[in-house]
């Protein structure tokens, strides 16, 4: 599935993947938060889709070393994430959790990060993740005082401080503004376009559909589907694929569709045809000949659910 | 011990309100003091300051309380904020950040301790018992330490660690080693009149340990607990959600 | 849409419908924020870890109770007196203390901390009906775990005896101060712990508070008297919440303390007796303090912007 991703500019140094899960579980006493997930991530940006409880923070807070597998096995760069120090060398951290310091400014909790990091030119290294935000502006003021999107800006801004490869963000765009959240996408991409791979979760499909080159969805602790969601779609064979066809003669045309072996229901609607088919190769193959036998004339031919929407929905309702 | 954990838990833990009421504490020993020194009584005034005013309301009241409050809210507060992960994201030895923690809730605790104790000991005493009074100083010093590394420990276990705290401190502290006598060597107020009474003379309070016992158990106790709260920290897992 | 009676079939209006039924008044609604409220100070319909602190201390307040008891079989007598129905509430002070001091911040504060009184105040309720619920519940809990014991103890002794209504004929007297001094005890700590707790949502800071007003005050007093014939600090004793307590329970047991001298009697009862006020002013004191203490309750909500 990970083939479907271009490889990014500069080729990953590793044969391995990046953070790789094999059969993967976490139980809290009585309750199964993730169940058997085996993935792995590369370079360029991947998203943790899925509804509210199902275990995207589970699987991200075990990536990031905060919380020990049940069993199966979490591998980050090839070593364990739990209880490795020098995972957080090349790892950066946002997380969910809304609070910070509130009595630090802005440039003064992501200095305290890059000094925690060691690094060597703390207050350069600051001052270079502040402007990649672009809270510049606000930087010297106490982050008590910030909005959300703020907060989850300068959050984000301590997480690349220390220029890491692996960025591992938790629910990021959570009440944040359209504007700051255009622009924080826009961070990113320019982060994962110089190599680096970054996971981030989100309950909102707008925003994984925007952003993730590759997506995870994830459902009642398990993994229900992974890769380009396009892909995905095409490999559900048996939820039919939805088309609207625009033609010169729409009724004719249904008429003749219904006879072919692909076809598993046509509805005249509003400016068109759509069309429930089971085999989309082979209806594909199967509609112009159609046309042309019955002829009609063929104005548009659309996919009509391939939104990662009536993906996820399916997945999810399955 | 990371230098920036020690000056941002400092920082944290010395906000206006907390601050002030802590000090206030500090200062009640004072002001009844000032009372004693003022009224005329024939209770003899070493015996008043030791029992009363030092092992009484410093030892039995002020230390724990104050080090109960700035060690759990040290990494207590962190923990339930949830900023305790910029903490730990990082390629520091989770030694570093308890020793760092540690030192930023003992330092102020056994300095308000030690200051109260002290100085309301001076203000007591007719004629000058410096031995009497330092004794108390230092016991109560590393009273706050021994206390602190303890609480320190309850935080990362219990998001009710103060509650805990206090119910040690006043029941198991207050009444259980009261009645069962053998439980004295569990209990770090007995540890911190034990060493007072090492370092001074004046025999006027009671104190159930023999000195050198007491600080010896306080120093292995102080140190158990630390190890055990890296130990815990090493394991740290963000708490469940349920 | 609406009811269509064509015969080929009808549709049906699943919208929103009013309740016209019964509503339960003010009243209801303040007896169920006191029922949950009660429930929850012991954790009952919660999570198991909220039921240790409540139950622990119980089980300590209960401890002498049985020892009482047990004291009572051994000697097969029931003038054994290990502890006696006056001397009882001294006994267990702290677990009280501790008990009122653990539970009544969380009272209060985890509704300030979740943001939850909106809820609570768009509803028949006024802000003071909230107190007073919280009151009520806060002051029963404490009542159930200060009289228990002392139940327990009574019918102890009156089944220990062969013929239980004698030792009612002998006793019944005492029924009356154990429970006034138990009343009291519970609403004066109650009153105190709430106008403590619920300055803040941060609940543990407060607890440590209410313990340090119990702590402090009994110290503080204690020296105060103690130190100095001077005529003010025969008052001290009034703020000190053990002490309130101790002259009170003596009051209604008509017990007046014997007179001691400085520094002999380092008791609650010693530093009674030489404080020589008497007894029943330290229950006006505690009557005006808990009107103080729910009258900042009061004026907190009141502020209080939701």
């Amino acid at each position: 599935m990970t083939d479907d991703l271009k490889k990014p500019p500069a080729a990953a140094q590793t044969i391995e993947p990046v953070i790789r899960l094999d059969s993967t579980s976490r139980w809290f006493g009585n309750l199964v938060a993730v169940s058997d997930i085996s993935f792995s991530v590369d370079p360029g940006i991947t998203g943790l889709l899925g509804p509210n409880g199902a275990g995207k923070s589970t699987v991200l807070q075990m990536i990031a070393g905060f919380l020990r597998p049940s069993s199966g096995s979490v591998l980050v760069r090839g070593r364990s994430s739990w209880r490795n120090d020098k995972l957080y060398r090349y790892t950066g951290l946002v997380p969910e959790r809304e609070a910070v310091y509130p009595f630090l400014t802005g440039y003064q909790f992501v200095l305290l990060n890059a000094r925690l990091h060691k690094l060597p030119n703390a207050a350069e290294a600051t001052a270079r993740a502040v402007r990649t935000v672009g809270l510049e502006d606000a930087q010297h003021r106490a982050t008590g005082g910030y909005s959300k999107g703020m907060k989850q800006r300068v959050k984000l801004a301590a997480a690349l401080v220390h220029d890491p490869l692996l960025l591992l963000l938790d629910e990021p765009f959570n009440g944040v503004d359209p504007a700051q959240r255009l622009h924080m996408m826009g961070v990113l991409r320019e982060l994962a376009a110089e190599g680096r791979t970054i996971l981030f979760s989100s309950h909102i499909l707008e925003e994984v559909e925007r952003l993730a080159d590759n997506v995870l969805v994830i459902v009642s602790g398990r993994l229900a589907a992974s890769g380009d969601f396009r892909r995905i779609r095409r490999l559900m064979t048996d939820r039919p694929h939805t088309f609207v066809i625009r033609s010169s003669d729409n009724r004719r045309l249904a008429a003749a569709l219904i006879e072919a072996p692909s076809v598993k229901g046509v509805e005249l609607i509003d400016g068109g045809l759509s069309v429930r088919a089971s085999d989309f190769g082979a209806f594909a193959l199967a509609v112009p000949p159609v046309a042309r036998d019955a002829g009609v004339t063929l104005y548009e031919f659309v996919p009509a659910d391939q939104s990662l929407e009536s993906v996820f929905s399916y997945l999810v309702n399955r | 011990m990371n230098r920036e954990i020690f000056a941002l838990s400092l920082r944290q833990l010395l906000g206006r309100r907390r601050t002030f009421a802590l000090i206030a504490l500090a200062l009640l020993p004072l002001l009844v003091a000032l009372v004693f020194r003022m009224g005329d009584t024939d209770t003899d005034p070493v015996d008043w300051t030791a029992n009363g005013l030092l092992a009484g309301l410093i030892v039995y009241v002020l230390l724990p309380l104050v080090t109960l409050v700035l060690s759990t809210t040290s990494l207590g507060m962190e923990i339930e904020d949830g900023t305790i992960v910029y903490l730990l994201s990082k390629p520091l030895s989770r030694a570093q950040v308890i020793i760092a923690k540690l030192v930023a809730s003992w330092l102020p605790a056994g300095a308000l301790v030690s200051l109260s104790a002290a100085s309301s000991a001076a203000i007591a005493l007719p004629e000058s018992e410096p031995s009497l009074i330092l004794a108390f100083a230092i016991a109560g010093c590393l009273g706050a330490l021994a206390y602190s590394a303890v609480f320190l420990l309850l935080s990362l276990l219990t998001s009710r660690a103060l509650v805990f705290g206090l119910v040690y401190v006043f029941i198991w502290e207050g009444l259980v080693t009261g009645i069962f006598s053998g439980t004295r060597a569990l209990s770090i107020r007995e540890y911190t009149l034990g060493v007072a009474d090492l370092l001074t003379a004046a025999r006027q309070f009671d104190a159930r340990l023999d000195g050198v016992t007491a600080l010896v158990l306080m120093v292995v106790v102080t140190i158990a607990f630390v190890a055990l709260a890296i130990r815990r920290l090493n394991r740290f897992e963000t708490r469940s959600l349920f | 849409m609406s009811l269509s009676t064509e015969p080929e079939g009808s549709v049906y209006d699943l919208g929103y419908r009013s309740y016209e039924g019964v509503r339960l008044g003010r009243a209801h609604a303040i007896l169920s924020l006191y029922w949950v409220s009660f429930r929850g100070i012991f954790g009952l319909g919660r999570h198991t870890s909220s039921k240790i602190l409540p139950f622990g201390l119980a089980i300590l307040a209960l401890v002498p109770a049985v020892l009482q008891l047990v004291g009572v079989a051994a000697a097969e007598t029931v003038d054994f007196e290990l502890i006696s129905p006056d001397d009882y509430y001294e006994f267990v002070q702290w677990p009280l203390a501790l008990f009122v001091a653990a539970v009544a911040p969380e009272l209060v504060g985890r509704d300030q901390r979740n943001h939850t009184l909106p809820l609570y105040f768009s509803r028949p309720l006024l802000r003071d009906d909230y107190v007073f619920a919280k009151m009520a519940a806060l002051s029963t809990a404490l009542l159930v775990m200060a009289l228990v014991p002392q139940a327990v103890i009574f019918t102890g002794n009156a089944m220990a005896v062969s013929d239980p209504t004698d030792y009612l004929r002998d006793n019944w007297r005492d029924v009356f101060p154990i429970v006034a001094s138990g009343a009291m005890l519970s609403l004066f700590w109650s009153g105190i712990a709430l106008a403590i707790g619920s300055q803040t949502d941060r609940w543990p800071l407060a607890s440590g508070g209410i313990v340090a007003y119990f702590a402090v005050s009994w110290i503080l007093a204690s020296l105060l008297v103690n130190s100095t014939d001077s005529e003010l600090f025969r008052y001290s004793l009034l703020i000190s919440g053990f002490h309130v307590v101790r002259a009170f329970t003596l009051w209604t047991f008509d017990v007046t303390p014997t007179p001691v001298r400085p520094g002999e009697d380092n008791s609650l009862t010693g530093d009674l007796a030489l404080a020589d006020v008497s007894l029943y002013v330290y229950a006006l004191a505690a009557a005006v303090t808990v009107a103080i203490a729910l009258f900042i309750v009061h004026l907190r909500y009141r502020r209080m912007a939701l």
